[in-house]
């Protein structure tokens, strides 16, 4: 860990040498996600919401991944596909390797997409404005489960970029495959569940299990029946849906850093 | 220090082909050969040893560099470097090696020199007296002073290749590999680099295996010489030994004092003659100073001088008219 907040700082020091390149990427990434909000907002407020969904009750669904999703692009972004395909083919995957530290350490290290921050607190602003405006969600024992939701969402998406980076052992160029499942999981998972055709629905519950993880506790959260009529403890499978997930990727991780050991680039 | 017995790797080589139903096809069938990059090799390395590692691109050096600093997995064959099987105990095997790989830089591209050498520290683990004290040394040795504080992007390739080998230098490493050390670099700033290469192996008791295609860094630095070529391990001893067994004819130059008559010499033939300067060439086993005398009888000399064959050509000879596996 201590390593770990060295090499970050590192990272942070090595980054403000280039500040005008710096503040004008997070500006840019903020106004992206400022658009893509504002033509949210601006489609809802006609609407008056969506699928039995007020607009401030889908500002909860949207904020609560834009943050979760932005923190972990952050964290993760040693392991997304095209920066992970730059250390296999500089060969700054075999310097990690011949260092005597914790490989995945020295990967989470190795760069911090700081740009996300715009993204970050664009989420938590969304996020906190939604949850002033839901007194439902203003209660101690579902508040307690809060901290469960974010970090199982941060590990479903984290474990997806770890086996984008996996994959990427095997290509040696960046797939953008993957990005249908982060941001378009991300994406997916802003909306009401209710929205999409059932085939899909099902298919993103219980095969890919992000409505587990953003759709459900919401529901919860915000004290409203599921119209599905699943289980009451649906809501509860978020932490355990990350893990799991987290879990696959990360022994599918090893697979492919025992394949490079034995192939090489 | 490190022992090798029968270490063989290979590769799956998939072949492609280009038009549309071969890719089809690739994609049903796989349609692979194997490519033997290290096949069959055993040496073995005492501490203290400075070993150049030879052969043309594609031998199979980097595979077997890679394999002894565990990056590779063997297919088959034993390897024990330091007391340690290299791929099994990575973080305990790595942390007691240095390694430079000439065309890959291990600082931070765009942090100070002296902050990457900090990073290190705590990578490593080294002892802060210990950091500061390599520091100094290597400082000095290597002129570090006029760049630690400029960012490893804006150094020259010279100043890069000192950088790093104080970088892979600063905790003590008992082995140092060195993959193509000189590569790009002038007269100068190679001659540096060897000078400190050699003074590290002679201060520090450091085992140093490199590779090189540069023969002037084997001739200066290396006492045993290595050689591969398609995977196999062609020689391995001594570099005069190679010189000696492949170097074919030395020459004798002699400058004439006047015009010789009558010259004949034997054991040694004519092969070029230029006003009052000639040279014989004459066979490995014979005695230079019978030449000699048998000249000074009968002609007055102003000056003389014998040359050994370059070893690059001898090496080149080797390559070329396969002399070790014959």
């Amino acid at each position: 860990m201590m390593l770990y907040r060295h090499l970050l700082l590192a990272q942070l020091r090595g980054a403000m040498q280039y500040r005008v390149s710096f503040v004008l990427d997070v500006l840019s990434t903020s106004l992206i996600t400022i658009t893509e909000f504002g033509a949210f907002a601006l489609v809802f407020s006609r609407f008056q919401g969506l699928g039995g969904w007020s607009l401030v009750q889908i500002m909860f669904l949207y904020g609560m991944v834009e943050f979760a999703f932005g923190l972990t692009d952050m964290l993760f972004d040693g392991f997304d596909s095209p920066t992970f395909a730059q250390h296999i083919r500089k060969g700054t995957l075999d310097q990690f390797l011949l260092r005597p530290a914790n490989l995945m350490i020295q990967i989470f290290g190795s760069s911090l997409s700081l740009r996300r921050i715009g993204r970050i607190v664009l989420g938590i602003g969304i996020f906190g404005y939604a949850v002033i405006h839901n007194p439902q969600v203003w209660q101690l024992e579902k508040l307690w489960y809060l901290p469960f939701v974010l970090i199982g969402m941060g590990l479903y998406f984290g474990g997806l970029f770890l086996v984008g980076a996996t994959i990427t052992i095997w290509t040696v160029d960046s797939t953008d495959a993957m990005n249908l499942f982060t941001y378009g999981g991300k994406e997916m998972m802003s909306y009401p569940m209710g929205i999409y055709s059932d085939w899909l629905r099902v298919l993103f519950t219980f095969l890919f299990p992000v409505a587990l993880l953003n759709y459900y506790p919401a529901l919860f959260f915000l004290g409203k029946p599921d119209p599905f009529g699943l289980p009451a403890w649906m809501p509860f499978l978020a932490p355990i849906a990350g893990f799991v997930m987290f879990l696959v990727a990360l022994k599918f991780w090893q697979f492919g850093l025992k394949h490079y050991q034995s192939t090489g680039n | 220090m490190i022992q090798v017995e029968n270490l063989c790797k290979h590769f799956e080589i998939r072949h492609r082909h280009k038009n549309s139903w071969a890719v089809l096809r690739n994609f049903l069938k796989r349609d692979s050969s194997t490519l033997k990059a290290v096949d069959d090799i055993s040496f073995s390395i005492q501490k203290g040893e400075m070993v150049g590692y030879l052969g043309p691109n594609g031998a199979g050096k980097s595979t077997t560099l890679k394999m002894l600093t565990g990056l590779l997995v063997p297919t088959s064959g034993r390897l024990e470097v330091n007391g340690f099987v290299p791929w099994q105990s990575r973080q305990k095997y790595v942390a007691q090696i240095g390694a430079v790989f000439g065309q890959r830089s291990s600082l931070w591209w765009d942090l100070p020199t002296i902050e990457s050498l900090e990073l290190l520290q705590h990578i490593y683990k080294i002892p802060t007296a210990r950091f500061s004290s390599n520091l100094e040394m290597f400082k000095k040795l290597l002129d570090l002073d006029e760049f630690l504080q400029s960012p490893a992007r804006s150094l020259s390739l010279g100043q890069r290749m000192r950088a790093d080998l104080c970088a892979a230098l600063m905790h003590d490493p008992a082995i140092l590999f060195l993959d193509e050390p000189t590569i790009g670099l002038d007269v100068v700033a190679k001659q540096r680099i060897r000078e400190f290469i050699q003074q590290i192996n002679q201060d520090r008791g450091t085992t140093i295996i490199l590779t090189t295609h540069d023969m002037a860094d084997v001739q200066k630095l290396c006492t045993r010489a290595m050689m591969i070529d398609h995977g196999k391990l062609l020689f391995d001893g001594a570099l005069s030994d190679l010189q000696n067994r492949f170097g074919g004819q030395r020459r004798l130059i002699v400058d004439f004092e006047e015009p010789p008559t009558q010259l004949k010499l034997a054991n040694a033939t004519i092969i070029s003659q230029e006003a009052l300067r000639i040279t014989f060439a004459f066979a490995r086993e014979t005695r230079v100073a019978e030449l000699i005398s048998a000249l000074t009888r009968d002609h007055a000399i102003r000056d003389l001088r014998v040359e050994e064959p370059e070893i690059e050509a001898t090496i080149r000879a080797i390559y070329e008219g396969n002399l070790l596996s014959a």
